[in-house]
């Protein structure tokens, strides 16, 4: 056990140090319009979705599941919101609850397809980002001649939403809450261990008498839960929607998840260290930005950053697992 | 055995309910040489790409990146030829180098996943991204057309005895991917890690080594429709190949692939591919808008794989029961260890 902490500790450490490197080499090569005070409040902002959709993509990937929809799932989430906004007269409070419903529906579906029908968790929101997506664009509001436009949501009640409260921007205030609240349940409440549990062993899990589908449901059912908030701060901070938002987005989460040492095996990360991946992934498109880079470059930069951490966690583990092993502790008795 | 020939009969009867419903809902669109022609493009370019990415399903893993490995092969082959002023040699040396970028994104592919034992959804995830970053970086975001020499144009608009040169050269795939996985001890390897790669490891198969040829044929193949879609549209961007991975994976699915590993056969897959192309064609003559076929696609990938993972089940509890039976044990509702 003790090791164990030890463990997890060394590797908040590396993701923080990777974060402070990127940091360092960006406010080198960046120079002044990095390091300002305005611009890591705009890194925060920019890490704020991401963070607030990485707490339900954390709690699948720590069930050892996996959700490349999430970027989808926001379009239809935005699509429906533009649509109660342009066709009735609803206010704008039930127009962010039915986008919430949607949300939460779609991740139930995302659920029942991998948990209850069995198929493979990225094949099966593989499919569903098609769907949502198609679907997006089928409910997409069009002009008389058919052609999908983007649909204003300028009402000042709702754009709110996008603004700052001093130097922090609304949309960080309440990842930080996410991030608070996504924590604690994981950690000190029965649903989070069942979720480490569900990740590390499913077969034991259901031996100990844990509903694994049902635990693995609602983990999906939480992303879209989240990806609903991050869908409206999306919107609200660029006023429109359009069928094409989120677009790629499902990597993000993904990528902060497993940079802030999130096991795509299950069974182990916490929230906080999703937080730090999210913060991570903002930077390095931030500086990309700063620096003029050709936005191409950060795609190219985020894969190959993530299959690297991928492969130096994976290295790491086969050290620790041989290491083990040559102590000859009680791991054969175990296995 | 009556529900192996029913399940038999099941594919072509489909495909024969498909086009004559097709040819009765829109007979002057559906039924012209131009429309056939059609379906036969996107036939051939699923068709190529799907014979070397099943090598992949066969082992339970998947390729996530081939459609825009694709788009990365597209643009090799066009930039050469732009900046080797259209001679048939730049033909030659640009197919040449996008079949070895596919070869080369196989390897990475195929080690990386093996020495590391990382998922291969992910690596080839994040790979995906890599590709596309990279072809917009190549073409600096525009689209580089490639209507001259004609030795490469012919390649996707020749036609032999009638039928469009891709046609034959998916055949050609087709008939060397059925050999490779059904004559040679390679190719039965493949079914055999699928199934069970510790006891295929413990049997003497090389697991790595014939992983990472997978990798390479799915590489391949992907590169080598990525040419094809650059010959067809004499042009290459970014965001040629774009969605193939799931057009792919859902013509393997149709086809009977299991992409649980093990199961899948090429003609199967040419089948697959063979549908996908009228289900695209449908969707166009119907005036469905191209944004819909993610909801198509994704409906048979989420149904045929459902329907595949209860049969593994049933399976395996079945064999669960005998294998308790036989030891006397009462209780069968877990499946043993897979």
């Amino acid at each position: 056990m003790k090791t164990h902490v030890k463990q997890t500790t060394l590797r908040r450490l590396i993701s923080l140090v990777m974060l402070a490197i990127l940091v360092a080499l960006f406010g080198v090569l960046g120079g002044g319009s990095f390091l300002t005070p305005g611009n890591f409040s705009e890194i925060l902002r920019d890490a704020s979705v991401v963070g607030i959709i990485g707490v339900g993509v954390t709690y699948v990937i720590i069930t050892a599941g996996i959700d490349l929809s999430t970027g989808s799932m926001m379009a239809l989430v935005g699509m429906t919101m533009a649509n109660v906004y342009a066709y009735t007269a609803l206010p704008i409070w039930l127009m962010i609850v039915i986008g919430m419903v949607v949300g939460l529906v779609a991740g139930l579906i995302n659920g029942l397809i991998v948990a209850r029908l069995n198929v493979p968790e990225f094949i099966g929101t593989l499919a569903t980002m098609g769907v949502f997506r198609a679907v997006t664009y089928l409910i997409a509001i069009k002009d008389a001649h058919g052609v999908i436009q983007s649909q204003p949501l300028t009402v000042p009640e709702y754009t709110v939403l996008g603004t700052s409260v001093g130097p922090l921007f609304v949309v960080t205030i309440v990842m930080a809450l996410f991030i608070a609240a996504g924590q604690v349940v994981l950690k000190y409440t029965r649903f989070g261990t069942r979720l480490y549990a569900v990740g590390a062993n499913r077969k034991a899990a259901t031996l100990s008498g844990i509903d694994v589908a049902r635990t693995r449901v609602i983990a999906y059912v939480i992303v879209g839960l989240c990806v609903s908030v991050g869908a409206i701060f999306t919107t609200a901070r660029l006023q429109s929607t359009t069928a094409l938002l989120g677009s790629g987005f499902e990597f993000d989460p993904i990528a902060a998840a497993v940079v802030g040492g999130v096991s795509l095996a299950g069974g182990s990360g916490d929230i906080v260290g999703t937080l730090i991946g999210a913060v991570f992934m903002a930077t390095l498109e931030n500086g990309v930005l700063k620096l003029h880079m050709n936005t191409a470059y950060q795609y190219i930069i985020k894969g190959v950053v993530i299959v690297l951490v991928v492969m130096l966690d994976a290295l790491y583990k086969s050290r620790l697992e041989r290491a083990s092993r040559e102590r000859g502790a009680q791991g054969g008795a175990e296995a | 055995m009556r529900n192996l020939n029913l399940s038999r009969l099941s594919k072509p009867i489909i495909l024969v309910a498909f086009v004559v419903t097709l040819a009765i809902l829109r007979p002057s669109s559906f039924l012209t040489i131009s429309n056939f022609a059609n379906v036969l493009w996107s036939v051939s370019v699923i068709g190529i790409m799907v014979c070397g990415t099943i090598f992949v399903f066969l082992l339970g893993g998947i390729d996530l990146s081939i459609g825009t490995l694709a788009g990365l092969s597209a643009v090799t082959v066009v930039e050469v030829i732009k900046n080797m002023g259209a001679t048939n040699e730049s033909v030659i040396i640009g197919v040449l180098a996008a079949l070895g970028v596919g070869a080369a994104a196989g390897v990475v592919h195929g080690l990386i996943i093996t020495k590391f034992d990382i998922p291969a959804f992910l690596v080839t995830f994040a790979s995906q991204m890599v590709f596309l970053g990279l072809s917009m970086v190549i073409t600096n975001n525009q689209i580089v057309s490639a209507r001259e020499p004609v030795l490469f144009t012919a390649i996707g608009s020749m036609k032999v005895l009638g039928f469009p040169l891709p046609i034959y050269l998916m055949l050609l795939i087709a008939v060397g991917s059925w050999f490779v996985l059904s004559k040679t001890t390679f190719g039965r390897g493949i079914y055999a890690i699928g199934g069970n790669p510790v006891a295929s490891e413990i049997s003497g198969i090389q697991v790595k080594r014939s992983t990472v040829l997978c990798y390479v044929f799915s590489g391949v193949t992907a590169a080598i429709g990525g040419i094809v879609l650059a010959a067809m549209t004499q042009q290459g961007m970014a965001s040629t190949g774009t969605g193939y991975e799931t057009q792919v994976i859902t013509a393997g699915v149709i086809g009977g692939v299991s992409l649980l590993g093990g199961v899948g056969t090429v003609s199967g897959c040419i089948y697959g591919a063979v549908l996908m192309g009228l289900i695209n064609n449908a969707l166009n003559l119907l005036s469905v808008p191209s944004t819909q076929s993610g909801l198509v696609q994704g409906l048979v990938i989420i149904v045929a794989v459902a329907f595949d993972a209860l049969q593994h089940q049933d399976q395996s509890r079945r064999k669960a029961r005998r294998i308790l039976g036989r030891l006397g044990g009462d209780k069968a509702n877990e499946s043993p260890a897979a």
